[in-house]
């Protein structure tokens, strides 16, 4: 009964499995780059050296500055004209996520490691730790707990805006929405589900983000 | 040996120099208070002793060791403890972790024996209540105390302490300065910068009275405030403005 009025086959069901799937794999893989891009280039930004934390701006601020989907147009329909790169849907997809989380995740590192007082690296010093100590033992645990939240409410934001990759022809959570809705032909219930299933998965990580916040919360 | 030599150093912030061909010794034992106008330099001469200030010219040494090489730079701060005006309590610790962190990390001390000193410490400043506390539910003036007793974890031989009941209001200081009387009669060497004269009075054995990157005088303490304050307007001047 489930099935006719939904008009939804198992092979349906497995095919939203497949697509949640591919949205999880192109997101996860993406932040775990993005985080990665965005650790480097937020620690060049904070150096003390202002043409060397100037230069990770030339790529931070016209990605944070310009819409996801045009990035990924121009990396998925762009390379193969200007410079003869054509790459798979999924690749532009990651990459293209890759490079846009990294870019926002920077301002993260940036604005973290800004928010600790000098005063918390020269008590360090003071105490006889050297620069890699210091920041091991006393900057990095402060790091993490003042990063922590605002990268998750970031992960939960590039999870949603994946949805884009669905344009360049990948068959994600949204994409399989629209295909099974032309064949269905009942938009409200194929994209409730999807909605439902895009909130399954992010709510619960903001949940976490805030009681994380709660939990390793410090004034200083 | 003396413990520290400073000689003649020279320190600049740019166009601005704070302490100028500037020589001094501190040996073992004993309290020196260094007093002055704001802005001469003797906050200064403490962060270079730490090296936590670069100098432009001249040395410092610190157990026979030069400030100015890198790699001493560890050995000279376990020397010298030093203690901020800002109280600088590491937030995602409590403060036992605060106070066993270093000692277990830099000196190599097991876990068990820092935690013994912590302990005895945070009797010694009257805070043994609050060994799991967290740095915002102390007061200043607990907090400073703690800083105190984590700077004293490193067995230090020397406590440079910077200004640190400025930011208290006058019973957190109390608090704070009846510790360090108690580390003082316990034989721990410090070179206090403060403007708390009657404390100076009571605690110190040397004054050092600084002036525009200078030393002004340089006396005993008992000649420093029965004959020397008097004989010279400028201290006597900075005396008794303090004062009022």
């Amino acid at each position: 009964m489930f099935e006719q009025y939904l008009k939804l086959t198992y092979y349906d069901i497995f095919f939203f499995l497949k697509a949640i799937w591919v949205t999880l794999w192109i997101t996860l893989v993406s932040i775990a780059i993005g985080t990665i891009i965005g650790l480097v280039m937020g620690f060049i930004r904070n150096s003390k050296n202002k043409i060397i934390s100037a230069i990770p701006l030339i790529y931070i601020e016209p990605l944070r500055n310009s819409p996801l989907i045009t990035q990924l147009f121009l990396i998925y329909y762009g390379l193969p004209v200007v410079a003869n790169i054509v790459l798979t849907a999924e690749a532009s997809a990651i990459i293209a996520l890759s490079l846009n989380t990294g870019a926002f995740f920077s301002v993260l590192v940036h604005n973290s490691l800004k928010a600790i007082p000098k005063m918390q690296w020269e008590a360090g010093f003071a105490l006889g730790h050297d620069g890699v100590s210091n920041f091991r033992h006393i900057i990095a645990p402060q790091f993490i707990r003042l990063i922590i939240p605002s990268a998750i409410t970031l992960y939960i934001n590039q999870l949603q805006v994946s949805s884009f990759v669905s344009l360049i022809s990948l068959i994600d959570l949204t994409k399989a929405g629209h295909i099974l809705t032309l064949r269905t032909m009942n938009p409200f219930l194929i994209y409730g589900i999807v909605f439902v299933l895009y909130f399954v998965i992010s709510y619960p990580l903001s949940k976490m983000a805030k009681s994380l916040e709660k939990k390793i919360a410090f004034t200083y | 040996m003396a413990l520290i030599e400073v000689k003649n150093i020279t320190k600049a912030f740019g166009d601005l120099v704070v302490l100028r061909d500037f020589s001094v010794t501190f040996n073992q034992g004993g309290v020196t208070v260094i007093l002055g106008p704001s802005g001469t330099g003797k906050s200064t001469l403490l962060r270079c002793i730490n090296g936590l200030e670069a100098i432009n010219s001249g040395d410092i040494l610190v157990d026979g060791l030069s400030v100015k090489e890198k790699k001493n730079l560890k050995h000279i701060r376990i020397k010298c403890g030093m203690v901020f005006q800002q109280t600088v309590l590491f937030p995602h610790l409590d403060v036992l972790e605060n106070l066993v962190m270093s000692p277990i990390k830099i000196l190599g001390k097991p876990r068990a024996q820092a935690v013994e000193q912590a302990e005895e410490l945070l009797n010694k400043v009257g805070l043994i209540s609050k060994l799991h506390s967290k740095h915002n539910e102390l007061s200043g003036g607990e907090q400073q105390r703690i800083a105190i007793a984590r700077a004293m974890m490193m067995d230090p031989e020397a406590l440079l302490l910077d200004e640190i009941t400025s930011a208290l209001d006058p019973e957190m200081s109390v608090e704070v300065l009846k510790i360090i009387e108690k580390l003082a009669s316990d034989g721990v060497v410090m070179l206090i910068v403060t403007h708390e004269i009657p404390f100076a009075q009571r605690i110190a054995d040397r004054i050092l009275f600084l002036e525009n990157g200078s030393i002004v005088a340089d006396s005993p303490k008992d000649k420093f405030f029965s004959e020397i304050k008097d004989e010279n307007p400028r201290i006597a001047r900075f005396i008794k403005n303090i004062h009022h």
